[in-house]
C-alpha cells in the first residue's frame, strides 16, 4: 500500500514557524483573514481581500514545494481550481447564511447572527418537505437496491451478447433529465400516455396515475429508480463476481439449499456492496430535484415537493438569499454525515477483501 | 452584491477605456453598438429579431445590433433573474413577465423610465397611443402608480379557439337545442358571446366516449367539450382563476391600495369562493390529465391540436400553431372568439381577464449612448410601421392607432378577438414578493382542483399566508 | 489488479440470453420509444393508440439542423452543430484536464500523503456532494470578475473542478493498489520520479482512466444547470437546446425532442461501449476494489 511505499525525507515544518514556505501557517492565516473581512466588510472589499488570501496560500505552498518533497506541488493544482470553483463559492455562501439578504432588494446585507438558522429549523414547511424526501428517499432507494439486484442476478454470469444486452439496461443512466423528465410526464398522461393506453386495454378505463399524491409519488419514484437501478446493479454484480467458486461448490456437496447459499456465501460477500450502494443512492436521492420538478413540480398540492425543490423556491422564487444558503448548509450537514457513513462502510469493505 | 457591482463596473469601465486607448486609435467608420438583451425563445422574439436586422436603422447614425439571447421559455425566469441578480449586468434589455417588475426593480435591475418619458414627445406620443390597460401591466410598478419601466414587446389576451365543425354542425346543432333550448354558437360574433353558464351546457354536451358519434363521425377515443387552464406549474391556474374572481365581483389582494388593503376576507371572500367552485365545477367536463393538475397551458394547446376537445381558452400566442396543418389535426376546423364571461343582470357580459403577454425593460447599469440607443429602438419598435409589420408576422400590437384599424383584423384569423378583449384586461401583483405569492396560491389551488380540499379551505389558507407574508414586508398593516 | 486472482465468472448458454434479453427489452423501453418517436411523423407521435409501426421520417433530425422559428417562414439554421460541437468540446476538454490535473493529485495524495491526508480527500469529496444551486450566485459573480460568463473557458472550468473530486478518488485508489515492488525496483535502477510516474505507475492505471473518463462524460454530457446559466448563445451545449423544444408557441415538440435525445445519445453509447468493462470502477468513485 501506498503508506508502506512513502520515502517521506522532508523535515516536518512546525505549523507556527515563521517562514515563507509555511503554508499551514498561510492557510490558517487565511481562513481566519477571510472568515473576518467577509463578516466584517463590505462585499466588494472582501471579496479582493478573499482572493489575495487564497493566491497568498497557493504561493506559499509553491514555495514550500520547490525544495521539498513533490507532493503538494503535485496536489497544488487541483486544491487551487477546487478552491476558487467550490470552496470559495460555499464559503461564499455559508458567509450569507449569517446575514439578512435577498438579493432582489437594495438593502445590504445585515448580520443576524444564527436567525436564519433558526427560522429554517422552526419553519414547519421545511420539516413537511424534509419528511416528503425521506419518503421518497425510502421508496426510490429500496426500488432501486430490489431492481438493481435482480437484474444484477441476470447479469452475473457470461452469456452470448450479454455486453450488448448490458448496454441496453445501463442505457437509462446516460439520458439526459430534460428527456427523462419531459417523457415520463408524457409516459404517466392519461389521454396520450403509454402507461394509461396499457391499462385501458384491460379496464377499457383511462388511468390517471397522478391524480393522488401516492400516485404521484409513484410516478417520481418509478422514474428515478429506473434511471439509478442501473448504478446499483454495477456493484451487485462486482460483488456477486467476487465470490470464490469454490465456496459454491463446497456448498453443492453439503446440498444446502439455494437460501442457504444465498445466506451464508454469496450475501456476506455483497453485503458491503449492497450498503456502498444505498449510502451513495441515498445521497443522491436526497438532492432529487430535477426528476421532481419535470414530472409533477411538487404537486399534487405539495405532496411530492422535496427539499431540494423547496431550496429552489425560496432562492430563486421567494428570493430569500440567505435563509436558502442557510437551508442549504443544513442539508450539506446531512450529506456529510451520510459521507461519512459511506466512506465508514466502504473502509470497512476494504478491510474485509 | 450591489457594492461590489458598482465598483466592479468602475473598474470595467476604466479596463474599457485603457483597452480601448490601447486598441481603437484608427478611428471607425461607423461606431457600433450592441444591444444585449435577454428574451425567451418563441416567435414573437425570433420576429423582433428578424424585423430589427431587417428594417431597423438606428436614427444615431450608428450600426446597431440586436442580440437577443434566446433562453428556453421554461428556464427564462431562472437564467434571467441569476443573471441580473449575481451583478453579472449581462443584458441591456430584457423581456420580463409583467409580474416580474417589482422583484427586480427593488433590487435595482429595472431602470425607472419617467425621467426618459417626460423628456422625450414621441415617447410620450407613443404611451397616449397604448391602451391603458397595458400601460398600467406592463410599465407600472406599483401596479397602475406613475412609476414607468417597461414597454409592451408582446400584448397576449386569452382568447376562445373553439371547432367551428362541430359547433357548426347541423346534427349537433340540433340536438342541442332541443336539449337545452336555445342555439349552438357558430360564428365567431356569436360564440364570442357566451357566457360560462354555455360553456357548461357545451361541456356536458359535447362529452363522448369513444365509440360515440361526434358530429357524423364515430370517435376512436374520448373527446371533451371544453378545456382550461388548471395547472400546477408557474401561474397555470392562476391566470384562469384570476378572470372568474373579478367576473364574480371578488378580488385579489389590492396592491394599488397599500397599506390598507387586506387579504383575510377579501381573498376568501363569499364571493370569491362562490368564483373558485364555479371554476372548479366546469373541470369535470375537462379531459382527464385535469385530475392531476397537469393542465398548463402546453397540455390545453397539445389536446386541442389533436383534437381531442372542442373548446379552450387560451393565449393568443399559440394561435399560429393551432392553424398549422403540420403540427394541428384542426388546422383547417378551427376558429377563433372573444373569451367567454359572466352574465350580468343587465344581460351584459363581464369579461376581465389576466392580462399575458410581456413587456421589455432596460437594465440599469447601462452608459448613457447604450441607453439612448435602447431608447431609440425601443421607439422604432413602437412605431406604427413596426407594429403593423409584426402584427402581420403572427405578433400583437398594443398601439391603439394600430389594432382598431379595419386591416388589423385581416392580418391573422384570430385578430378580431384581440382589440375588444384588451378593455377587459386586468394584471395580478407586481409587487416584489409575487413569486412567492404565486407559488403558494398555485398550491392551493392544486390541492382544491386535484380534490384534496375545497374551495373554502383553498382560499382560506391563501388568505391567511398572504396576510403573514405581506405583514412581514410592511405592505399591510 | 493483475496480482490479485480474478475470480471466474458464471457461464450460461443461449436460453439465458433469451431471457436475459426479454428482461433488458422491457427496461430499454421508455428508451426505445424516445428512439420511435424521433423517427416518427407529428401526426404519429401523439396518435391514441400508441403506433408501433408507422412509416418512418427522417423530418424531426432534418429539423434539429434546420427548422422554422417563425410559423409560416422558411427554415433557418439552429446551430444545431454548434451545440453539439460545444458539448463535445466543453465535456472532452474538462474531462480530460480533470484527469490530468487529478491524476497528478491523486498520485501526489497516494506516494506524498500530506499530514491531515483523510481530510483533504474528505473536503473535496464533500464539494462533489452538494446541491449545486447553492453555489450559483458566487459563482457567476466570480465570472462575471474576470469576465468568464459565456467563454468556453468558464465553462471548462467549471466543469473540471466539477469532475475533479471524482477524478481524484478514483485514480487514488488506482494508485494505491498498485504494488509497490515494481516501483522501487524502477528506483533502485535509478530512474528519476518522473520516470517513474510515466513510465511505470501511469502504464498500469489506464484502465482507471478510462473508467474515470467515462464516468466524468456521463455526468458532464448531462449537465444542464451551469450549462442553463453560464453559456452564452456561442457557448450553449446540446442538454440546453434540448429545453428550447419544451414551451413557447407550442407544446413540447415530441419528435424534436426525440430526435435530439437520440443523437446526443450516440456519443456517450459509443464511448461507454467501447470502455463497458471498466464501467464498474467508476461508479463508486473508486473506493471499491477487486
Amino acid at each position: 500500500m501506498a503508506e508502506t511505499a512513502l520515502n517521506d525525507t522532508r523535515a516536518p515544518l512546525g505549523i507556527t514557524e515563521l517562514r515563507a514556505g509555511n503554508w499551514r501557517l498561510a492557510l490558517l492565516v487565511a481562513v481566519i483573514v477571510m472568515t473576518v473581512s467577509i463578516i466584517a466588510l463590505p462585499g466588494e472589499i472582501s471579496f479582493w481581500v478573499s482572493l489575495a488570501a487564497v493566491l497568498f496560500v497557493g504561493l506559499s505552498i509553491v514555495i514550500n514545494a520547490w525544495g521539498n518533497s513533490p507532493g503538494p506541488l503535485l496536489v497544488a493544482p487541483a486544491l487551487a481550481l477546487l478552491v476558487v470553483m467550490n470552496i470559495f463559492p460555499l464559503m461564499w455562501s455559508f458567509g450569507l447564511s449569517f446575514f439578512k439578504f435577498r438579493v432582489n432588494r437594495l438593502a445590504p446585507p445585515k448580520f443576524t447572527g444564527l436567525s436564519n438558522y433558526e427560522k429554517i429549523l422552526t419553519d414547519p414547511t421545511v420539516w413537511d418537505r424534509l419528511q416528503t424526501t425521506a419518503i421518497v428517499v425510502v421508496l426510490t432507494v429500496t426500488t432501486q437496491m430490489v431492481v438493481g439486484f435482480l437484474l444484477a442476478l441476470l447479469f452475473e454470469r457470461e452469456f452470448p451478447l450479454r455486453r450488448v444486452l448490458l448496454m441496453l439496461v445501463l442505457t437509462p443512466m446516460m439520458l439526459s433529465f430534460v428527456a427523462v423528465g419531459a417523457f415520463f410526464r408524457f409516459y404517466y398522461e392519461p389521454t396520450f400516455g403509454l402507461l394509461s393506453q396499457a391499462v385501458r386495454v384491460f379496464t377499457g378505463e383511462v388511468f390517471i396515475l397522478q391524480a393522488t399524491p401516492a400516485g404521484a409519488m409513484a410516478g417520481i419514484v418509478i422514474a428515478d429508480a429506473w434511471m439509478w437501478s442501473p448504478f446499483v446493479m454495477l456493484l451487485v454484480v462486482a460483488g456477486l463476481v467476487s465470490v470464490p467458486k469454490y465456496l459454491y461448490e463446497a456448498a453443492e456437496i453439503d446440498r444446502a439449499s439455494w437460501w442457504r447459499k444465498f445466506r451464508t456465501i454469496t450475501f456476506p460477500y455483497i453485503r458491503s456492496l449492497l450498503l456502498l450502494a444505498l449510502l451513495f443512492r441515498t445521497i443522491e436521492a436526497f438532492k432529487l430535484f430535477d426528476i421532481v420538478f419535470l414530472i409533477t413540480d411538487g404537486g399534487p398540492g405539495t405532496s411530492t415537493e422535496t427539499i431540494a425543490v423547496y431550496v429552489y423556491r425560496l432562492g430563486f422564487q421567494a428570493f430569500r438569499t440567505s435563509q436558502a444558503s442557510a437551508l442549504s448548509y443544513i442539508l450539506l450537514f446531512v450529506v456529510i454525515v451520510l459521507t461519512n457513513l459511506y466512506l465508514y462502510f466502504a473502509r470497512q469493505r476494504d478491510a474485509q477483501v | 452584491m450591489r457594492h461590489l457591482s458598482i465598483s466592479v463596473q468602475l473598474l470595467g469601465t476604466a479596463a474599457v477605456i485603457a483597452v480601448l486607448g490601447v486598441a481603437s486609435a484608427p478611428v471607425l467608420a461607423q461606431e457600433e453598438v450592441t444591444l444585449r438583451i435577454a428574451v425567451p425563445d418563441w416567435p414573437p422574439t425570433r420576429i423582433m429579431k428578424q424585423l430589427a436586422d431587417e428594417f431597423y436603422v438606428a436614427p444615431s447614425g450608428k450600426k446597431v445590433t440586436l442580440e437577443p439571447d434566446f433562453i428556453p421559455w421554461p428556464n427564462f425566469q431562472d437564467r434571467l433573474s441569476a443573471s441580473l441578480t449575481s451583478g453579472e449586468q449581462r443584458y441591456n434589455m430584457a423581456v420580463s413577465d409583467s409580474q416580474w417588475l417589482g422583484q427586480f426593480v427593488e433590487g435595482g435591475y429595472y431602470k425607472k423610465l419617467n425621467d426618459i418619458i417626460d423628456a422625450d414627445p414621441e415617447l410620450q406620443a407613443i404611451f397616449a397611443d397604448l391602451n391603458p390597460n397595458l400601460v398600467d401591466a406592463y410599465s407600472t410598478y406599483p401596479y397602475k402608480s406613475d412609476n414607468f419601466y417597461g414597454f409592451p414587446q408582446m400584448p397576449d389576451v386569452l382568447i376562445s379557439y373553439y371547432r367551428s365543425d362541430i359547433f357548426c354542425d347541423e346534427g349537433e346543432a340540433a340536438a342541442f337545442e332541443g336539449e337545452y333550448g336555445y342555439a349552438l354558437p357558430c360564428t365567431p360574433e356569436d360564440f364570442g358571446n357566451s357566457d360560462w353558464e354555455m360553456m357548461r351546457d357545451f361541456g356536458e354536451f359535447f362529452q363522448r366516449s369513444a365509440g360515440e358519434m361526434l358530429a357524423g363521425e364515430e370517435l376512436t377515443d374520448d373527446f371533451f367539450g371544453i378545456a382550461y387552464q388548471a395547472g400546477k406549474g408557474y401561474d397555470f391556474s392562476t391566470m384562469q382563476i384570476n378572470g372568474f374572481l373579478w367576473q364574480n365581483g371578488a378580488g385579489i389582494w389590492d396592491e394599488t391600495n397599500q397599506p390598507n388593503a387586506q387579504t383575510l376576507g377579501v381573498v376568501n371572500s363569499p364571493d370569491a369562493v362562490t368564483a373558485f367552485e364555479k371554476y372548479l365545477s366546469l373541470l369535470e367536463y375537462m379531459p382527464p390529465v385535469v385530475k392531476t393538475g397537469g393542465m398548463d397551458i402546453f397540455k390545453i394547446d397539445e389536446l386541442f391540436r389533436e383534437g381531442k376537445v372542442g373548446w379552450i381558452m387560451q393565449w393568443i400566442g399559440f394561435a399560429e400553431s393551432a392553424i398549422t396543418p403540420d403540427i394541428s389535426r384542426v388546422a383547417d376546423t378551427v376558429a377563433f372568439a372573444r373569451a367567454p364571461g359572466t352574465r350580468k343582470a343587465d344581460g351584459s357580459l363581464d369579461r376581465t381577464a389576466n392580462i399575458g403577454g410581456q413587456p421589455f425593460v432596460l437594465t440599469t447599469w447601462n452608459d448613457e449612448e447604450t441607453e439612448r440607443e435602447a431608447i431609440d429602438f425601443v421607439k422604432w419598435w413602437l412605431s406604427k410601421e413596426t407594429q403593423i409589420r409584426f402584427a402581420q408576422a403572427g405578433g400583437q400590437s398594443g398601439l391603439q392607432s394600430v389594432y382598431t384599424s379595419p386591416e388589423y383584423g385581416t392580418y391573422r384569423p384570430w385578430n378580431d378577438a384581440f382589440g375588444p378583449s384588451l378593455d377587459w384586461q386586468r394584471d395580478v401583483w407586481h409587487v416584489p414578493e409575487f413569486m412567492e405569492l404565486l407559488t403558494q396560491q398555485q398550491e392551493e389551488f392544486d390541492k382544491a382542483i386535484t380534490g384534496q380540499v375545497t374551495a373554502k379551505e383553498a382560499l382560506d389558507a391563501i388568505a391567511v399566508f398572504q396576510d403573514e407574508l405581506l405583514r412581514e414586508s410592511d405592505r399591510i398593516q | 489488479m493483475a496480482w490479485r486472482k480474478r475470480r471466474e465468472i458464471g457461464k450460461a448458454g443461449w436460453g439465458w440470453t433469451g431471457f436475459a434479453g426479454i428482461i433488458s427489452f422491457i427496461y430499454f423501453f421508455p428508451v426505445l420509444w424516445i428512439i420511435l418517436t424521433a423517427f416518427k411523423s407529428n401526426a404519429d407521435v401523439l396518435s391514441v393508440p400508441p403506433k408501433f409501426l408507422f412509416t418512418p421520417t427522417l423530418e424531426n433530425f432534418v429539423s434539429v439542423f434546420r427548422r422554422s422559428y417563425i410559423p409560416g417562414q422558411a427554415a433557418v439554421d439552429t446551430g444545431f452543430d454548434l451545440f453539439f460541437f460545444n458539448s463535445i468540446y466543453i465535456a472532452g476538454t474538462s474531462v480530460a484536464l480533470a484527469l490530468v490535473i487529478g491524476t497528478l493529485a491523486a498520485y501526489g495524495f497516494s506516494r506524498y500523503p500530506l499530514r491531515g491526508n483523510d481530510t483533504y480527500m474528505f473536503i473535496i469529496l464533500t464539494t462533489r456532494m452538494l446541491p449545486p444551486i447553492i453555489v450559483i450566485i458566487p459563482i457567476f459573480l466570480m465570472f462575471r470578475l474576470a469576465g468568464l460568463s459565456g467563454t468556453y473557458t468558464g465553462i471548462i472550468a467549471l466543469y473540471t473542478a466539477f469532475n475533479l473530486p471524482f477524478t481524484i478518488w478514483m485514480m487514488k485508489s488506482f494508485f494505491d493498489e498498485l504494488a509497490p515492488d515494481i516501483e522501487d525496483a524502477g528506483r533502485l535502477d535509478g530512474s528519476s520520479e518522473r520516470r517513474v510516474f510515466f513510465k511505470i505507475c501511469l502504464p498500469q492505471v489506464r484502465a482507471g482512466l478510462a473508467a474515470t473518463a467515462v464516468f466524468g462524460l456521463i455526468l458532464t454530457w448531462n449537465e444542464f444547470l451551469f450549462a442553463l446559466l453560464l453559456t452564452g448563445i456561442d457557448t450553449r451545449t446540446i442538454p440546453v437546446a434540448m429545453a428550447q423544444t419544451i414551451g413557447g408557441d407550442i407544446g413540447v415538440r415530441w419528435g424534436l425532442l426525440a430526435a435530439i435525445e437520440t443523437l446526443f445519445l450516440i456519443p456517450v453509447i459509443v464511448v461507454v461501449f467501447a470502455l463497458q468493462k471498466h464501467l464498474l470502477r467508476g461508479v463508486t468513485f473508486g473506493t471499491i476494489k477487486r
